[in-house]
């Protein structure tokens, strides 16, 4: 039940969520200003303080919760309200932790740009709208909050909109994301029509609604008397499934994150790597009781296809940030494959740790990024300066980013003695562990993430290697110097937190990871230790095998394969998927509106127009009939009378002798006329 | 014998003349004989038919206004005609037109 | 009730009207202040009749309406056919009362929108009081007559209002409008004298137009047309049910609905923008609320029978207006046709007859109201620049009218439903009513509320194509430097007009209850009379 009172925790986890709102505001309102900075960094570091005290209050302790009543409609009331457990807790301080390290380096990176007022703004009001998320207690309120942060997203990719690319960019995100959002309102008035309520703890504790409700025969059927054809049970967890495809870049619905690269890169590593592009895995790990096998299984299979496609397609880029987008995709097929396979807890602690070392590896290459445009300024380049096949040797002129890369660039592979390895791994002993259960064609999942993990490990090789380590592109490159120490900082900062120590004492063994323990799912498959050994061994040494092929084909030059194959072609177009949208979806959906605008113009009102036309016609009909038929008969009245008159006028002959005559003739006539009438 | 028969006849041709003369002649003298012939046609008549009222003389006394008002038409008529002769300088009544619709 | 202020409310734009006809032509200013003044007292008279308002079903118990005013008007005896009753019956319940304040808020907007207006000023600002006067009293008129006499008066003024001071087609456009809504309103006629005889005053015996008494199915003389006991029948249809479709499609033309909305793009298009601004504001709303008081009111059974046919139109609307507004290319026949499509989700609201449907409906309404008021202004302050309204001719507006820009977005994202700005309620829970309608009595299938709801999908495409065609990117303009030196960012006559209507629909977006904890009451009464549960 909800507590009455507030407590330190829960005023505390209101602090962070509205502080960087109240940043957002004074930002907005005071316009331009030397302050901004300071304002927004003040409150995101209040926010981080705020987050860490409530994570140590409530981490390992009974939830906590208390909400207010927002509106009522009819009889039904709806809450805004705080849920603290331990997965909102973590990601509360998630957020700022890495939002702090993002907002000092945009400090640097985003210097002298004109619009940076507005970039603080946003930046305010999409950690407010992120935070709010995760802590929201309710599904209502949580949905305000996820759009809320599509909006922030909207406003950070289009954040230069003056560049075309960008623009587009940023539509495209917002409507692919209100795709997922469909599902998530559908999902909403599935449940809320089952269950009347929208609470979470209501809903998907332990013991709670969604648990005890049962699927008797073909109807879902809940304890509280109500009841659906259970197709709506798979209907339910498939819409919110669709909202976090979208949100989380699934395939196919992965499309805006790759072309969301257009914003600014501390954009992209707070949003797109780090934090919204995990609310969606959140979601699903928060919803979890909600799932039946059929939609675990198509989770699965989502997550899937998305690791493993996502890690293909990154392969053949050029340009750094799209190789880092393709990876985050890829990353958040592993997470919702863990999902699926019921490993959330695995799957959470990924997003952990992906959050950190993902962020690291944009931040960096931002930083080359910077460097390679103040290159390009400086000697009149026509080059694009994130474009990997313009650079080479910075090793040298940046070695702190070379360092901090690589650390980041081993924990995406999964290396010991990172975190990530830690992560990946238990995500791989849990889908070998899940497939070993399972029957038929599932067994092939864990070996497709296997060959995922290979690609990861190549790719992010052949970034590092062509980057930093291979002989130099460009003859100017030698005057390229070491990144900023505000941006050096947040990123040694968060390499540190790539590491081991901050999640395991011991950097082997996932089982002793903290965070884990704090969400151990219900019922997991049956351990076998035999993954638990073989598997990590397995991996390791498969990556370590892709760094050294990566090595001898881009550190020293040996490249054995032309670019023109048909799987080259197809990692490089990133599958066609664009093109195929464009043809099966945009290019149709035009096509019918352009339809139904012609039908509304020519039929619908060719219709009233039509209408209007038999009007006159019947009017122009009855006018005649009046002028000619009813009229015609008044005026012929008067023209009998007028011809009448005439042929009485030949009466008057002015002669007397007539006169006389016809008065005799009438007397004469009368007489005869009476003597008739006698007789 | 002579009946009433004979006298009503003979009044009924002294009419049918006088009515010729009134509507087919050209001179508005001839007009004003025959008006008197009918005139005179209307007294033979009350004169025959006097003899049904011996008594207070019916007939005769109608006759005599008769012959005196018929007098004093023609005297009237007679000066219109010189009065009408002296304007047109004609007395065919068909020659008298003004009153015609035009 | 004792002091009159719903009369005062209906009537002071009469004698402001009364006003500007004495006072000379020629000073055109002093119309305007007159004008504005008016609109000011009123939304200070409605703001306070909404505060004051306490929360009370009404619908169809007499006690619920508050501020009412009933003074016989009509007492005619008229020998074998009875006694003629039609009284001055006015009140307001919890579905009324926000549409008066809405009104008075609009007309305020479209007079400020009013204020560089050169033509025949004296004529414009009478024929906008008048107007003014007879939407307020449509939306407190309890009495049938008493409302089908403002209903009609309110087409004559906007007939001349778009016919004179329109653009280029504005004659075909006046006169289709005015063809168009009076179609449906004289056969609406036929049913109110329909209802006139079928119903009698309980406490006077005579037929009566009372609406209120009209609602109560023992008010109905025995055998009478519309008697629901009787059952009569006419042209083979329950008298009853064509009654209810009769009136139904006299409002649902003003609402609009599909296939009977196509005076809405010309009539908005052609209008200037103030009368566009009420158009959309207030005239689309007393369609749903006819349907809503009168249809839904009067006729509940046959509501009840109807509800899955008008669950179809609203989706069909839905749809279909969000497909015709994306192939548009004149920025104000888009927003024409969005709020087509936004007003379908009103009809499936209405139609799903459940609280949450019902009250999301009522909230859209209220919502759309000022939103779309808002876009129109918007559109109209680039007209006023360079009298253009092609979204082709545009592109990089941002760069060169900020201020313009950000109010552009804001009012397109809250107009497409984004959460925090009061469309997202309105919309959310018309889906969630849609959907829970089969689950609460069986009337509206669930796939309709998933239909319904790829209209949030459509409406996010064509304003979000219009915001990134329009306003980002390189600036090219097809007026070049010309339009370059014209267009200027938004004044602060623009601001003070535009910023209200945004703050409006973020407070009720942030607190919905504002609204709902008026409507509530009245919804639920509806519900029950309706589906009697």
């Amino acid at each position: 039940m909800p507590q009455p009172t507030l407590t330190y925790p829960l005023i505390a986890a209101l602090t962070a969520v509205f502080l960087p709102f109240a940043g957002c505001l004074i930002n907005a309102l005071s316009g331009r200003k030397r302050t901004n900075s300071g304002i927004a960094i003040g409150t995101i570091t209040g926010s981080l303080i705020a987050a860490a005290y409530v994570f140590t209050q409530v981490w390992g302790v009974a939830p906590l919760h208390i909400q207010w009543e927002w509106f009522v409609i009819g009889t039904r009331s709806f809450y805004v309200g705080l849920l603290l457990d331990n997965q909102s807790a973590l990601m509360l301080l998630l957020v700022p932790l890495i939002a702090v390290p993002v907002h000092l380096y945009s400090v640097a990176y985003m210097k002298d740009d004109p619009g940076i007022h507005r970039y603080w703004m946003y930046l305010g009001l999409f950690c407010f709208a992120m935070m709010a998320l995760v802590v929201a207690d309710n599904l209502l309120l949580m949905y305000v909050c996820w759009e809320l942060v599509g909006f922030a997203s909207y406003l950070l990719i289009g954040f230069w909109f003056t560049k075309d690319t960008a623009a587009q960019a940023s539509k495209k995100a917002f409507i692919v994301n209100r795709i997922g959002d469909l599902g998530f309102l559908i999902g909403m008035a599935i449940l809320y029509a089952q269950f009347g309520t929208l609470d979470i703890r209501a809903l998907f504790q332990g013991d709670g609604l969604v648990a005890s409700a049962n699927v008797v025969g073909t109807e879902w059927v809940t304890s509280v008397g109500s009841s659906m054809p259970s197709v709506w049970l798979t209907a339910a967890g498939i819409a919110f499934l669709l909202g976090a495809a979208a949100k989380s870049a699934q395939f196919p619905m992965h499309v805006w994150l790759p072309d969301a690269m257009a914003g600014p890169t501390a954009v992209s590593s707070l949003i797109h790597a780090a934090t919204m592009v995990a609310a969606g895995v959140f979601l699903l790990a928060r919803i979890f009781p909600l799932f039946n096998a059929t939609t675990l299984a198509i989770m699965v299979v989502v997550g899937t296809s998305t690791a493993f496609v996502a890690a293909y397609f990154a392969l053949a880029q050029y340009d750094i940030k799209k190789i880092l987008a393709f990876s985050t995709i890829s990353q958040l097929g592993f997470m919702v494959m863990g999902i699926g396979i019921g490993a959330y807890h695995v799957a959470l602690f990924h997003l952990v740790t992906h959050a950190f070392f993902k962020c690291l590896l944009f931040l960096s290459a931002g930083a080359v990024i910077h460097e390679m445009q103040h290159l390009k300024e400086k000697n009149k380049l026509d080059i694009d300066p994130q474009d990997i096949r313009n650079m080479g040797g910075l090793r040298k002129h940046m070695p702190l980013t070379f360092v901090v890369m690589a650390v980041a660039g081993l924990a995406l592979a999964g290396l010991p003695p990172t975190a990530g390895y830690l992560s990946k791994d238990a995500l791989l002993v849990h889908a070998f562990e899940w497939a070993a259960v399972q029957r038929g064609v599932a067994g092939v999942v864990p070996y497709l993430l296997l060959a995922a993990s290979g690609f990861t490990a190549f790719y992010i090789a052949r970034l590092v290697f062509k980057v930093f380590v291979a002989p130099s592109a460009m003859a100017t490159t030698a005057a390229a110097h070491e990144a900023n120490k505000w941006m050096l900082m947040p990123m040694i900062f968060l390499a540190a937190c790539s590491l081991f120590p901050l999640f395991s004492i011991h950097p082997f063994d996932v089982g002793h990871v903290w965070v884990i323990q704090g969400m151990l799912p219900l019922a997991l498959w049956p351990a076998a230790s035999l993954y638990h050994t073989l598997v990590p061994v397995f991996a390791t040494l498969l990556s370590l095998s892709m760094f050294a092929i990566a090595w001898r084909w881009y550190a020293k030059g040996t490249y054995p394969l032309r670019g023109r194959g048909l799987l080259y072609r197809l990692s490089f177009h990133q599958g066609y998927v664009d093109r195929f949208y464009h043809v099966a979806l945009v290019d149709p959906l035009l096509r019918l509106s352009r339809f139904f605008v012609t039908i509304d113009r020519l039929v619908v009102d060719g219709v009233v127009d039509g209408c209007g036309r038999i009007g006159r016609l019947f009017a122009g009909l009855a006018a005649w009939f009046d002028h000619y038929v009813v009229d015609g008969l008044v005026r012929f009245v008067g023209k009998m009378a007028f011809w009448l008159g005439n042929v009485l006028r030949r009466t008057q002959t002015g002669r007397v002798q007539y006169y006389l005559f016809t008065m005799f003739f009438i007397v004469l006539m009368v007489l005869i006329y009476q003597m008739i009438i006698q007789a | 014998m002579i009946t009433l028969t004979h006298f009503l006849v003979v009044s009924a041709c002294i009419f049918a003349a006088g009515l010729y003369a009134v509507l087919a002649r050209r001179n508005a003298i001839m007009v004003l004989v025959g008006i008197e012939l009918i005139i005179n046609a209307a007294i033979l008549n009350l004169v025959a038919f006097g003899r049904y009222d011996r008594g207070q003389y019916g007939g005769q006394v109608f006759a005599l206004f008769a012959i005196v008002l018929a007098a004093a038409g023609v005297a009237v008529a007679l000066a219109i005609i010189l009065n009408v002769y002296q304007h047109y300088q004609s007395i065919n009544p068909d020659d008298i037109r003004d009153l015609k619709d035009q | 009730m004792s002091a009159h202020f719903l009369s005062i409310l209906i009537f002071m734009p009469l004698a402001a009207a009364v006003l500007m006809l004495l006072i000379p032509a020629g000073k055109a200013t002093a119309y305007k202040y007159i004008a504005l003044i008016t609109g000011g007292l009123q939304l200070l008279l409605s703001g306070y009749l909404y505060h004051s308002f306490s929360p009370g079903a009404g619908i169809t118990d007499e006690l619920g309406y508050q501020f009412f005013e009933y003074l016989p008007w009509i007492r005619l005896d008229m020998g074998g056919l009875g006694r003629l009753e039609i009284d001055y019956f006015i009140g307001v319940d919890g579905l009324s009362i926000p549409f008066l304040f809405l009104t008075a808020l609009i007309m305020v907007i479209a007079i400020g929108a009013s204020w560089r207006m050169t033509k025949q000023l004296k004529g414009y600002f009478v024929l906008l009081m008048i107007l003014d006067m007879a939407v307020m009293g449509v939306f407190s008129a309890l009495d049938f007559f008493l409302f089908y006499v403002f209903y009609e008066l309110m087409l004559l003024p906007l007939y001349f209002l778009i016919g004179i001071w329109g653009g280029a087609r504005r004659e075909y456009a006046a006169i289709k409008f005015f063809l168009y809504t009076l179609f449906g309103s004289v056969f609406m006629l036929l049913v109110i004298v329909g209802l006139y005889f079928s119903v009698t005053n309980p406490e006077t015996g005579a037929h009566t137009f009372n609406m209120l008494h009209m609602m109560n199915p023992g008010n109905y003389a025995d055998g009478s047309i519309f008697s629901a006991v009787a059952n009569q029948y006419l042209f083979g249809i329950p008298a009853r049910l064509l009654a209810f479709i009769v009136l139904f499609i006299a409002f649902a033309i003003k609402v609009p609905i599909v296939p009977l909305h196509t005076w809405l793009p010309d009539a908005h298009v052609e209008a200037p923008t103030p009368i566009s601004i009420i158009l959309a504001g207030i005239l689309l709303k007393i369609g749903g609320y006819g349907i809503l008081r009168i249809c839904f009111g009067i006729f509940p059974d046959a509501a009840l029978q109807s509800a899955w046919w008008l669950g179809l139109i609203g989706v069909i609307s839905i749809l279909y207006g969000a497909f015709v507004a994306l192939g548009q290319r004149d920025l104000k026949r888009m927003i024409a046709y969005s709020s087509v499509s936004h007003m379908g989700f009103v009809l499936l609201g209405a139609a799903s007859l459940t609280a949450e449907g019902i009250a999301g409906g009522i909230f859209q309404m209220i919502s759309h109201g000022f939103l779309s008021a808002g876009l129109f202004f918007l559109v109209g302050v680039l007209y006023d620049r360079v009298h253009d309204r092609n979204i082709y001719h545009y592109r990089g507006l941002a760069s060169l009218l900020p201020r313009y820009t950000t109010f552009v977005a804001l009012a397109f994202f809250a107009s497409l439903g984004l959460p925090g700005f009061s469309a997202f309620i309105g919309e959310a829970f018309v889906i969630i009513g849609a959907f829970n309608s089969e689950s609460a009595h069986g009337v509206l299938p669930r796939w309709m509320a998933i239909a319904g709801s790829v209209g949030i999908l459509l409406s996010a495409a064509y304003f979000l194509w219009t915001l990134q065609r329009m306003f980002f990117g390189q600036t090219r303009l097809k007026g070049g430097d010309e339009w370059l030196g014209a267009l200027k960012d938004m004044n602060t006559r623009e601001t003070l007009i535009m910023a209200p209507m945004l703050a409006l629909a973020l407070l009720l977006g942030i607190y919905p209850a504002f609204a709902l904890d008026k409507i509530n009451a009245s919804v639920l009464a509806l519900v029950e009379l309706v589906t009697g549960s």
